[in-house]
């Protein structure tokens, strides 16, 4: 069950990685038609609010689930093991998580209600710290998972 | 638009104030609940089974607090998103929506800054 749940979580957290990084770069420094780097920042920003908002509530709630079987299979091996510095960064990654979620209200309106008269700054300061928030616990996800294997 | 401007404060207050509040239940251990995932035990309030047993055998009892740091992070927000959608319009807009990107990283460091012991060891 552990197995298959992470499976769904690491396909989920790819596919709102795709979506953030679209996005932040759109945001940042858009781009025109031509090269392949250029395609990929020409996409229209808010339209992927919508995605990122779901994708990131499946992620982290997937994410809580799975760290249930993490806390009582896998973190003592690498308690034993001496990975301390690993698990320094996957504490980090929880709590950027938690912090990354309680930002998606705002995130949303900025996006798909913006005002006039607000900063365009706002929102892609905040889909920079979400898709910041979103790498690190991919990037920390995977290294904690390949350190010892998961249900091994 | 009225219920468009009452969520966005909402939304704004809400936002600022769990990160604020997440650091402050991270630091000071404020945990709604604890988890213990290999009992499928939840008990309301930080409990530590170091506590209860000897220290060497408290990895039988492996307790989670993420949950409960969340939950009353969260729970307190709520609260401090409430009274900034209560906020009047022309008011709200006194506050700089600044805070809003400034107060997560604020808090992301001092997240890092608190798990640095990991580190050490």
């Amino acid at each position: 069950m552990a197995t298959i749940l992470l499976i769904i979580y690491g396909l989920v957290a790819v596919a709102l990685l795709g979506a953030l990084t679209h996005q932040t770069l759109a945001t940042w420094a858009p781009g025109r038609s031509g090269s392949f780097f250029s395609r990929f920042r020409c996409v229209p920003p808010a339209s992927f609010a919508n995605a990122v908002v779901i994708l990131y509530v499946i992620a982290a709630l997937l994410g809580a689930i799975v760290y249930l079987y993490f806390r009582v299979d896998i973190r003592p091996s690498l308690e034993r093991g001496g990975h301390w510095p690993a698990l320094g960064f996957f504490d980090i990654k929880e709590h950027f998580i938690s912090i990354g979620a309680a930002l998606l209200p705002a995130y949303w309106v900025c996006w798909r209600r913006p005002r006039t008269d607000e900063p365009y700054r706002l929102r892609a300061a905040l889909t920079a710290i979400l898709a910041f928030i979103v790498w690190w616990g991919f990037l920390t996800g995977h290294v904690v998972n390949n350190i010892m294997g998961f249900g091994s | 638009m009225t219920s468009s401007a009452t969520f966005r404060r909402f939304a704004f207050a809400y936002g600022t104030a769990f990160a604020v509040l997440y650091v402050v239940a991270l630091k000071l251990d404020l945990a709604l609940f604890t988890v213990y995932p290999a009992q499928s035990v939840v008990l309301l309030g930080t409990h530590h089974s170091r506590d209860v047993v000897d220290p060497a055998m408290s990895f039988l009892a492996p307790a989670m607090y993420w949950y409960g740091w969340t939950a009353s992070a969260a729970l307190g927000a709520f609260v401090f998103g409430l009274l900034g959608a209560l906020l009047p319009g022309r008011g709200a807009r006194w506050i700089w929506s600044g805070w809003l990107w400034v107060t997560p990283l604020a808090a992301m460091s001092a997240c890092v800054y608190l798990t640095m012991p990991w580190f050490r060891l």
